[in-house]
């Protein structure tokens, strides 16, 4: 059996696809606590006290940590600076930054006692951005090497002969590219278990990792332990990226916690804390300009990048000095020049990404070579081609190349992608673009990282394990060293297991990153493996003589008989109880640490280049993107698992599509305002298409098996793949990531002239908006925030003392009493209790209620529809009868929550404003003069651009948009009767109804008029499930002519309420009308009652743009029955 | 008004989790989440966000997915199946996922799993052309970071072949 190359299921697959593997939030232990940690809220604070008297006298608290619970000065060590401490130690240098911690019997007591920890901060001027912090006279976070303010690292970096370069390359292209934060976002939130053996003095952990090694490594120096104090067990890891490739940010509290406790306990962030205070990707601004000769060769790169480091150090530089080493590696100039800044802010730290560096380089470089073709008159994949480096080469940056086929790659993404017919065909609106990634097999930047160590146990019932220092995340290794030892050993894969983590029973390494996994551990355990076979079969010798001996079915086999290995494993001298376990160590004889001088070296030994391609549609009307192939081909040596390999492959290009698409952390005020599923917008299964993996194998000289790396590779491309092709569909060059529908229509708008001219002078109304909003940036929302409590990241509820289920409308409103919530399928309820938006002591559930499920028609012809039935049931029972409200639920959040969520809850929900719900003291939140964050911050997507006033925020429900299209009604019950309110009087104000705390809202009824007219509904939104940016529902009664008689035109997310448009539907009533001609009038509308805000005009033109679609939609129904 | 801790008192609950009834004694407002993964021990269901947006804690209640981690225990109207009580029924899914790359770290995989249980009784498109956007948007509740979905949509479609629903039938 051939088990390199083989598509073995994933070594557990059938514990992990059945919930059984224990992941670290999983592991049950006596007496286990929990953990919370206070953080600060503020981006730069020197802490003058902290006082934990009444928290620690709280029930049921075990133990309250602080700086002083530290060793003096205890600092962690990334990369030798030793900037931070693991609990600040008298200053704050980023909001989120952990301050003290608190263990609990429950999680709720744990949250619940931070806010009894007093903290008296100063407050110090923070440098938010790159900008800020390199402003003269701006105060440095730390004192750094450089001598300059806030400037953490300088790197200047020579190879080759760049000078001559730029003289043969009399043809260049420059450009200046932005590449955001990007969030790892792993399933699994950052958890730490610990427990401190007080006996023998050891503090065990149960934790997320990657890299077991440096938590013990770490733990150890912080907390002042000796060696072999600390201890990793073996859990399921959900995911790392890189985000836990060094130790996290939580096992030195959870072990804090646990010696103070002298009991377990389990630290694990909410996905707000994790979102907003963990390690994230850097942000790169990348300006470079290529120099070309005009045959289409490269001659010289230079670039200078500034990095934004955040408030540590971690692994900026080393990740600034990979970008740039990525652009010395790839193709063959004369000569490069480099130069790299790392910025400290008072912001989030950055750390390590998949990717790491070269993601951001490359996006740059890539989007200019593209740039470069057009310039040159020659085809992208033909530059590409002329400028490959070829094997045996050694790279600029010293890389000495075994296999290279990035021509391979070109040549197969160009053929499946099918780039010359799509170049061909040229139709409007679709582009098809390309680009190039390369990446290391690890890499040797520190003493030890170019060694790996492994352990072979073969038992009595000739079961094998493979010991191994490393932790598998999710990527494989352990599969492939199952693989590996069952080939070299001659047994069945299922007879392998596999134990990583465990720092007591496995041997040396650094653990799982720069793509080091398949390297070390493929050569660490194949080498242990081939020394374990030889000692089995010298064992066998003995009893079968010196005959040809092959390992083969759990036996040493000769021509004259076999041994089974448990067998050969008693024999052995070596063998304890009858296991015979072999170590050998793993050192690559051709990676070498990078010169000091010049950062040159052959730093890994095999390099791994690929290929994307994808053919993409943009929406010249809404910017919307959509992505119709992708193929990826990857120069990969040799598959030992082609299964986890195209694995890799996917998944690294739809981390990247994330970037390049729609992921970035939006901060304001230093704190992260998109910090959720829900508001950040990574892909969703239906937001992607079928990424179709290409495999080009070739062996690697210095590869386990021929094979290379592969995990971060992938990931490289996809941005300037996206970018390349937007700009050959529509003509527009986006260099700020991630691509988004306004950065398309704005391009657009400019590129063709258009501007809204809204006349604000000419409206009264809107003067004193005007001013306020003109007055925010020049200092208002400064003194305004000044007044304000800092923002504050709330994840845990206020308790309830009841939670009623009444099953009839009587009891309902008896038990509402004025002071209770109402809930219907609770799944905007749950979120504003968490964010503290609502305290209530009762929630009262509606689902349970008589008759408030039902949906009829009365004898008038009215659909009467009951509140408290699920968006599902909804979808269903009207997808023939009114298809548009079928087809607005069908956008709405996802399948699960649609079952739980209700017409009801849907209409009533709240403004879904990041900063409203993110715990900025906003004026919703506290009124009097607290400032409106929208209006300074990030306010693209999902806030007003019509009508705005105080608050910016709009309704974000569709069924409120699509009902008053369909002139519904609601009625609404008290203790005092009933009444009835057409949907156009039903909000307001954004999220606001006129539903007063002791009413229900009963029935939703739509119209007969309404049932015979033709509707439709669209949306644009940022990814699948998400609120609507702006959406349009439009309902007409077409006469026999074709012509629109009484259209009703709603905007959905465009204004506060949900904003008809009179006027277009006066100028096209009695019209026949078309997309054109409805764009005209709604156009006009638009500009003459726009009044957006200083970056979302934009979605005045998306608005006109959905409006379009849905229109359209209507003239293809138009033969249709019914809707 | 808000409760403090000390007003808070726990109470009996019975819930009926795999076809066994079982009493907790919670808090109100407990999830639905933390009886299964906390008090009951049954830990194959994840919280991965808390606020119902990823899936990963998605069960089944009367049979229909939900997200266990914003249902209280109090408006639990049925009973529920969780990923322990569906794997055996449901090898030839799970054996698709590994087949198919359909998981890494394998966090999401139980809400994966238990979403495209559900997903597979539900009536599937008659065209076959329809199926795989069909799925591809049918399982965007369940996030998942390592995959990029190709290999979930995948397992998802080879066990709906291979259980006939790829001619439109309902099972």
């Amino acid at each position: 059996m051939n088990h390199v190359g083989a598509r073995h299921r994933p070594i557990d697959w059938a514990a992990r696809s059945a919930g059984r593997v224990s992941y670290s939030g999983d592991v049950k232990l006596e007496g286990l606590l929990e953990g919370a940690i206070l953080r600060s809220p503020h981006p730069h604070a020197k802490i003058r006290s902290i006082d934990t008297t009444k928290a620690l006298r709280m029930p049921g608290v075990h133990a309250v940590v602080t700086s002083a619970d530290l060793p003096r000065g205890a600092r962690y060590f990334h990369e030798g600076e030793k900037d931070r401490a693991p609990l600040a130690d008298g200053i704050v240098r980023f909001v989120g930054e952990e301050v003290a911690a608190v263990a609990a019997e429950t999680r709720a007591q744990a949250y619940a006692v931070l806010r009894l920890i007093d903290v008296d901060y100063e407050l110090l001027t923070p440098a938010l951005d790159v900008r800020a912090a390199l402003k003269p006279g701006t105060n440095a976070l730390h004192a750094r090497a450089t001598g300059e303010a806030n400037v953490s690292r300088r790197v200047l970096r020579q190879w080759g002969d760049a000078a001559k370069g730029r003289n043969i390359g009399t043809v260049s292209v420059s450009g200046t590219y932005h590449f955001p934060r990007q969030a790892h976002v792993c399933m699994e939130a950052m958890v730490s278990v610990a427990q401190w053996d007080e006996a023998e003095k050891r503090l065990h952990f149960w934790t997320t990792t990657q890299a077991p090694y440096y938590v013990v490594r770490e733990v150890t120096q912080v907390l002042g332990l000796a060696a072999g104090q600390v201890v990793c067990h073996e859990v399921g890891v959900g995911g790392g990226f890189g985000a836990k490739s060094k130790i996290c940010d939580v096992e030195v509290i959870a072990g804090l916690l646990a010696r103070a406790a002298r009991r377990p306990v389990r630290v694990k962030l909410s996905r707000e804390e994790e979102f907003e205070t963990t390690k994230t990707r850097h942000a790169f601004e990348t300006a470079m300009r290529l120099h070309a000769d005009t045959s289409g060769r490269l001659r010289a790169i230079d670039a200078s990048v500034t990095v934004e480091n955040g408030a540590y150090n971690h692994s900026g530089a080393s990740v600034m000095s990979a970008g740039l080493k990525g652009l010395g590696m790839m193709y063959r100039p004369e000569g490069v020049e480099l130069s790299g800044q790392l910025i400290d802010t008072s912001m989030q730290p950055g750390g390590s990404f998949r990717g790491y560096g070269t993601t951001q380089t490359s996006f740059a470089l890539e989007c200019l070579m593209d740039e470069l073709a057009e310039k040159l008159g020659l085809d992208p994949f033909e530059l590409r081609i002329r400028n490959a480096n070829q094997p045996g080469e050694t790279t600029l940056v010293g890389a000495r190349l075994g296999s290279a086929r990035l021509v391979e790659c070109l040549n197969a993404a160009r053929k499946a992608i099918d780039w010359d017919a799509e170049k061909a065909q040229r139709r409007p609106g679709r582009g098809v673009g390309v680009a190039a990634g390369v990446h290391v097999s690890g890499s040797f930047t520190e003493p030890g990282a170019n060694r790996s160590d492994a352990a072979i146990d073969i038992f009595p019932d000739s079961r094998v394990r493979v010991r191994f220092g490393g932790a598998d995340a999710g990527t494989g290794q352990k599969t492939i060293m199952a693989q590996i030892a069952a080939q070299e050993l001659g047994v069945a894969y299922e007879a392998v297991d596999v134990l990583t983590i465990d720092s007591e029973r496995t041997p040396f390494d650094m653990g799982s990153w720069s793509s080091r996994g398949t390297h070390f551990a493929g050569h660490a355990v194949r080498k242990c493996a081939l020394e374990t076979a030889s000692r089995l079969k010298a064992l066998a010798a003995l009893k079968l003589g010196e005959g040809a001996l092959r390992l083969e079915d759990g036996t040493v086999k000769s021509d004259s008989g076999s041994i089974a290995l448990g067998e050969l494993a008693r024999l052995s001298n070596e063998s304890m109880d009858g296991v015979l376990s072999v170590e050998t160590s793993y050192v690559d004889p051709v990676m070498e640490l990078p010169d000091k001088e010049t950062g040159r070296s052959n730093i890994s030994a095999s390099y791994n280049f690929a290929t994307h391609a994808a053919v993409v549609e943009v929406d010249r009307r809404t910017g919307q993107i959509r992505i119709i192939d992708y193929v990826a081909a990857h120069d990969i040596g040799t598959s030992i698992n082609p299964t986890l390999i195209e694995g890799q492959t996917i998944g690294g290009v739809v981390m990247g599509l994330g970037v390049a698409l729609g992921e970035a952390m939006i901060h304001e005020q230093g704190k992260m305002v998109n910090g959720a599923y829900l508001s950040y917008a990574m892909p969703r299964s239906a937001d992607m298409p079928r990424i179709r993996p290409i495999m080009i194998e070739g062996g690697d000289p210095n590869g386990p098996y021929g094979a290379k790396a592969i995990g971060e590779c992938s990931i490289n491309p996809p941005a300037a793949v996206i970018a390349n092709a937007v700009y050959d569909a529509i003509g527009v060059r986006i260099h700020d990531l991630p691509i988004t529908p306004d950065k398309i229509l704005r391009a657009l708008a400019e590129k063709e002239g258009r501007t809204r001219r809204h006349r604000i002078w000419a409206r009264p109304s809107r003067w004193w908006i005007a001013l306020v909003r003109q007055s925010y940036p020049l200092g208002l929302l400064k003194l305004l925030h000044g007044r304000s409590a800092p923002p504050a990241t709330c994840t845990d509820p206020a308790p309830l003392k009841e939670v009623a289920t009444p099953d009839s409308l009587p009891a309902a409103l008896v038990a509402l009493n004025g002071t209770a919530v109402l809930m219907g399928g609770g799944t905007d309820v749950q979120l504003r209790r968490r964010q503290r938006l609502i305290e209530p002591e009762t929630l009262v559930a509606l689902r349970g209620v008589a008759g408030l499920k039902e949906i009829g028609t009365t004898a008038d012809g009215w659909v009467e529809i009951g509140t408290a039935t699920s968006l599902a049931a909804l979808a269903t029972a009207m997808r023939s009868r009114v298809p548009m409200i079928a087809e607005a639920i069908d956008t709405i959040a996802s399948p699960q929550i649609r079952q739980m969520a209700t017409l009801g809850g849907n209409l009533i929900q709240e403004k879904r404003c990041w900063f409203y719900r993110g715990g900025f003291n906003c004026f919703k939140r506290r009124g009097g003069l607290a400032p409106c964050y929208a209006i300074a911050g990030d306010h693209r997507f999902h806030h007003n651009a019509i009508d705005g006033h105080r608050c910016q925020a709009v309704t974000p429900s569709d069924l409120a948009t699509v009902l008053l299209a369909l002139e519904a009604q609601a009625v609404i019950v008290s203790p005092a009767g009933e009444r009835t309110v057409p949907m156009a009087d039903f909000y307001t104000g954004p999220g606001e109804t006129v539903v007063k705390p002791d009413e229900i809202l009963r029935t939703i009824r739509i119209p007969p008029s309404a049932l015979s007219r033709k509707g439709a509904f669209t949306k644009l939104r940022l990814w699948e499930g998400d609120f609507a940016i702006v959406s349009a529902a439009i309902t007409v009664q077409l006469d026999a002519a074709g012509r629109w008689q009484a259209p009703r035109i709603v905007l959905g997310a465009l204004a506060s309420t949900p904003w008809r448009a009179f006027d277009t539907e006066r100028r096209l009533a009695g019209q026949a009308v078309t997309a054109a001609s409805l764009r005209r009038a709604l156009d006009a509308e638009l500009d003459a009652k726009g009044h957006p805000l200083a970056r979302n005009a934009w979605k005045l033109d998306a608005a006109a743009g959905i409006a379009e679609a849905a229109t359209e939609v209507i003239l293809a129904r138009r033969e249709a029955v019914g809707g | 008004m808000q409760a403090a801790w000390r007003d808070v008192m726990p109470k009996p609950r019975q819930v009926t989790v795999n076809g066994v009834t079982r009493e907790v004694m919670v808090a109100p407002g407990t999830s639905l989440l933390e009886v299964l993964h906390d008090i009951l021990g049954l830990t194959g269901t994840k919280e991965a966000c808390g606020r119902g947006e990823c899936g990963a804690c998605t069960v089944l209640i009367d049979g229909q997915p939900v997200m266990s981690c914003i249902s209280l225990i109090e408006d639990v109207r049925g009973p529920v199946t969780t990923i322990e009580g569906i794997a055996d029924d449901h090898t030839d899914l799970r054996e698709a996922f590994a087949d198919c790359g359909a998981f890494q770290c394998g966090f999401c995989t139980p809400g994966q799993i238990v979403r495209a249980a559900a997903l597979l009784r539900e009536p599937w498109p008659e065209n076959a052309a329809d199926v795989e956007t069909f799925i591809h948007t049918a399982m965007s509740g369940n996030i998942c970071r390592c995959t990029g979905y190709t290999g979930i949509v995948d397992a998802v479609m080879r066990t709906g072949a291979s259980r006939g629903k790829l001619g439109g039938r309902v099972s």
